[in-house]
């Protein structure tokens, strides 16, 4: 390819690109807007005002949601992450029969509808929580109200099962191309399967669990119905915030909130991205 | 040489992670067993209004704590899996029966409700709150579904239900998205009993021919809003109570009536859970809630359905507009109110109501 | 010990957390939702159950079911197929054709747009889409005498609004896999003579199979039981399985038929994955 087409075919790319960026961040503009926008109904003209962001300090309740959303999300895409991308290499790398049985198994989490998987959770939870071998041990290692059928300890677990087919599935793709060979040769060469993994396998598969952990915590950051289920009374998060209140009537301080932790998030990953190289030269 | 080092992995990071996360999550609060009443109800409809709140806590050192619920459904299941976790539960006159015959909820000792005998006995006395001679909720507010519209767009100002098959209102009607009120009204179009229409045949026939007029189908008073706003639709069916407030509070020319075919009431009782942790706590903010101090505060601040204890209504100053509406004798009288339903009819409300949307869709 | 063993112990240690989690929070619950699809009563009703097939037999006695669940599938045909033709060429560009610390910068913002509400993120769609809209002012702006645009509360509306919140799926999992690609596997093929458009079905599309087949698992399964995306933007002209599986917990209290017509959806995914799987795999779709 001559350099005046590679260079033309470069620019298509990179218009190409741009547009797909704009497509998702439309409604991500348009919330931010009406984040200042002083209509609580979010009517035109657009007339700019602060009130919703100053409306927002003092709204403890959805502050704390927020808060609650963020370290559950936090801590839910560190075990699924781990946890998924373990069970990941387990297919990647052996034979063994029931290995499609054990994939199949990933298809219910994210085929039937979180409705009646919290349904059955709650109601598994309470039924389990009561049994008196199960609520003794789990009192002698835990604090008696993490024992509850709902509790905080409970949106977690229902959390990062819901996260873990993403994280299996996304490294998956990953370790399907992924040249064995590389490994075999590292430990031809002396590596014990600790520094295989951790020098040689993982820089490999790391956009792949890097886009795993993203989306792991895109699904615990916004899940509502499991965490409206196991919450117990008293604890939010910013999804269960939100939906609630859409029965009456949620003010754009909603908004505010989206808009800040959108800005702050953007502006981590970007300083992350500057620091770090996850991608791999290529 | 064994691979163990997954699992030490694993295990590092596991515990690590549970030991940060219960540092993070903090102890959990212990339940206060006395000094506190614990609510079921739907969010931000009075029992959690804040100024109440705290006014009960000043009179009698009672905190009040909420569990909500998003679906009469939901409230049920909340009721049967969460035995001793309530004292006080909102069930409307359609629920209460329900509930009072599964023994969810206790009789209720009306000595303790000083406001007994001012309460409104059509509602208080009603069949819907009390069974074989026990009172299983107390009478709290009452409501009514009929037409909104957009003032400006309306004049004169339209008053029957066959206005939303008006063939000119192409894509400008709006109905909520309930299988059960849609054919109640589908019921009062075709002449039968709201609650158990005979021919759900005609019903459906009749909801069908709104085919074309329908542009939109509301869930909730903030999507009914914003889509009022956006002027999704002119014309649409929708509770009384939230009309006057679209118009009050958010500005918005919205017109309201009962219309002349009929239109549906509703009323809430509060009742007290069966094994309430606190039961006399429990009488004690029921009797607050009827209470018209509290009342008045409620409505002026925030709006408010209609009391069930005229004298509460009488304490709002004339120009009230939630007290003119309950004051329409007239309109009143057009309301057929909601009433309990079997598994049974539910089910096939809900059914001719996939059908319709089924239909809408094609 | 053996080697045999030690990849034994291997495989459970690895796959044993992940699949003791599921197994606790959702595999047995969800048993004990199928066991309730085969009663005639809610559970936690004090009325006697009985064992009945009858709500699997309803899926094919009311006359909705049928239409619905091909409204559904169809949704998710329509939502994967664009998310592909919008996506993979976009991952494409992003693998191949930016270099450096953009290309990680890029990548996070990609994924961004997830981590908004979605409730909030759909309803801003509405403010786009309806008439007087951002889209219709736009057009109006620059051709005023436009009839107006009014595509909201319609099935366009709703395919926009799903490949929107699940394109970043595609796109990630098609990076992920297009960017393993050497780039040096791509000269060669060039080098022997092939046309870039050759060098590109022979040699790129079958190695970034992986990442095109988890990306539309990811898009297809749960677009069919969506609800969110058509109540909000589709108004009355969208309606489908999700929504009437919703209805049997939050109107009809109904978890039998609720419970039933999910596993039924279970198994149609099933059914296409068991159907398709062998010829994926023939391509290399699967390690």
């Amino acid at each position: 390819m001559s350099r005046r087409t590679s260079e033309i075919t470069n620019g298509i790319a990179k218009i190409y690109l741009a547009l797909v960026l704009l497509f998702l961040y439309v409604p991500i503009f348009t919330m931010a807007a009406m984040a200042f926008n002083r209509s609580p109904l979010y009517e035109l003209p657009f007339q700019f005002d602060l009130i919703w962001f100053e409306s927002l300090m003092s709204n403890d309740r959805l502050l704390r949601a927020g808060s609650n959303s963020l370290i559950i999300a936090v801590i839910n895409t560190v075990i699924a992450t781990v946890l998924g991308t373990a069970a990941s290499l387990a297919f990647a790398r052996y034979q063994f029969r029931g290995r499609t049985l054990m994939q199949l198994l990933l298809l219910p989490p994210i085929t039937i509808p979180w409705l009646v998987i919290g349904t059955a959770m709650l109601v598994f939870f309470f039924w389990i929580a009561n049994v008196p071998a199960v609520a003794e041990t789990c009192r002698a290692i835990l604090p008696a109200a993490y024992c509850a059928p709902r509790s905080k300890i409970t949106i977690l677990l229902g959390h990062v099962a819901l996260s873990l087919p993403y994280v299996i599935i996304v490294v998956s793709a990953r370790l399907a191309d992924f040249p064995k060979s590389v490994e075999e040769a590292a430990a031809t060469l002396g590596a014990t399967p600790w520094q295989t993994f951790w020098r040689v396998s993982m820089p490999i598969i790391a956009p792949g669990m890097v886009a795993a952990a993203l989306f792991a915590f895109a699904t615990s950051f916004d899940q509502f119905v499991i965490s409206y289920f196991l919450a117990p009374p008293g604890v939010t998060t910013l999804p269960v915030e939100i939906y609630t209140a859409i029965r009456k009537a949620f003010t754009p301080e909603i908004n505010a909130i989206s808009t800040i932790i959108i800005v702050v998030s953007m502006g981590i990953m970007l300083i992350t991205a500057r620091f770090y190289k996850f991608g791999g030269e290529r | 040489m064994t691979k163990i080092w997954s699992n030490r992995r694993q295990f590092l990071a596991g515990a690590t992670a549970l030991g940060v996360g219960t540092a993070i999550l903090g102890a959990p609060r212990v339940a206060r067993a006395a000094g506190e009443v614990k609510v079921l109800n739907w969010q931000g409809y009075g029992t959690d209004f804040q100024a109440g709140v705290d006014a009960f806590q000043k009179k009698t050192g009672l905190s009040v704590v909420h569990d909500y619920y998003t679906s009469e459904p939901e409230m049920m299941t909340k009721l049967r899996t969460n035995p001793g976790g309530y004292d006080v539960v909102l069930t409307n006159c359609v629920w209460n029966n329900l509930a009072s015959k599964e023994g969810l909820v206790q009789p209720i000792d009306t000595s303790k409700i000083s406001h007994w005998n001012d309460l409104n006995p059509a509602f208080r006395d009603s069949e819907r709150l009390n069974q074989d001679g026990k009172v299983y909720g107390v009478a709290w507010v009452w409501g009514t579904t009929g037409i909104a519209f957009n003032e400006d767009v309306y004049k004169p100002a339209p008053d029957t239900l066959a206005k939303l098959w008006d063939p000119a209102l192409k894509k400008k009607v709006a109905l909520r998205d309930d299988a059960v009120e849609v054919v109640s009204f589908g019921a009062i179009m075709t002449g039968q009993d709201m609650n158990h229409p005979t021919d759900l045949e005609k019903v459906k026939a009749k909801i069908l021919e709104l085919k074309d007029n329908v542009n939109y189908l509301w869930a909730s008073e903030d999507d009914w809003h914003k889509q009022f706003a956006a002027k999704a639709f002119d014309i649409s069916t929708m509770w009384g109570g939230a009309a006057i407030r679209a118009k009050t509070g958010f500005k918005l020319p919205v017109g309201f009536y009962i219309p002349k075919e009929g239109g549906i009431g509703w009323f809430d009782g509060l009742a007290v859970a069966k094994d309430a942790p606190n039961p006399d706590g429990a009488h004690a903010f029921i009797n607050w809630m009827v209470d018209p101090e509290f009342y008045t505060a409620w409505e002026t601040k925030e709006g408010a359905p209609a009391s069930a204890n005229p004298k509460a209504m009488e304490a709002l100053p004339d120009s009230d507009p939630t007290k003119v509406a309950a004051s329409d004798g007239d309109a009143v009288k057009r309301l057929q109110f909601m009433a309990p339903l079997s598994d049974d009819e539910r089910q096939r409300y809900s059914d001719l109501w996939a059908e319709v949307r089924t239909a809408f869709a094609k | 010990m053996s080697p045999r063993q030690r990849q034994i112990w291997s495989i459970f240690s690895l796959t044993g957390p992940a699949y003791l989690w599921l197994a606790v929070t959702i595999f047995l619950p969800l048993s004990a939702m199928l066991y309730c699809s085969l009663l005639d009563t809610s559970p936690l009703v004090p009325r006697p159950a009985h064992f009945t097939l009858a709500n699997y037999a309803a899926f094919f006695q009311k006359s909705f079911y049928l239409p619905l669940t091909w409204w559904s599938l169809q949704l998710g045909f329509w939502t994967t197929l664009f998310c592909f033709l919008i996506g993979y060429p976009a991952a494409y560009a992003l693998a191949k054709k930016i270099k450096g610390r953009w290309r990680e910068a890029l990548f996070l913002l990609i994924v961004l747009p997830f981590w908004s509400n979605a409730l909030v993120r759909i309803f801003s769609w509405t403010m786009v889409l309806r008439p007087n809209g951002l889209i219709d002012a736009a057009l109006h702006w620059i051709l005023p005498e436009a009839p107006h645009i009014d595509i909201l509360f319609s099935y366009p509306a709703v395919v926009i609004g799903l490949v929107h919140s699940y394109l970043p799926y595609m796109i990630l999992t098609c990076y992920i896999s297009l960017q393993a690609i050497d780039d040096s596997l791509m000269e060669a093929a060039r080098s022997l003579g092939a046309e870039a458009w050759t060098v590109f079905r022979r040699v790129v599309l079958p190695l970034s199979l992986p990442g095109v087949v988890s990306g539309a698992v990811l898009i297809f399964v749960p677009v069919i039981g969506s609800f969110m995306e058509p109540r909000i933007l589709g108004g009355p002209r969208a309606v489908t399985l999700g929504m009437n599986i919703e209805e049997q917990f939050t109107v009809t209290s109904n978890w039998p038929l609720g419970a039933a017509l999910s596993f039924t959806m279970l198994g149609i995914v099933i059914l296409f994955f068991l159907v398709l799987y062998p010829v994926l795999k023939k391509r290399g779709a699967f390690a």
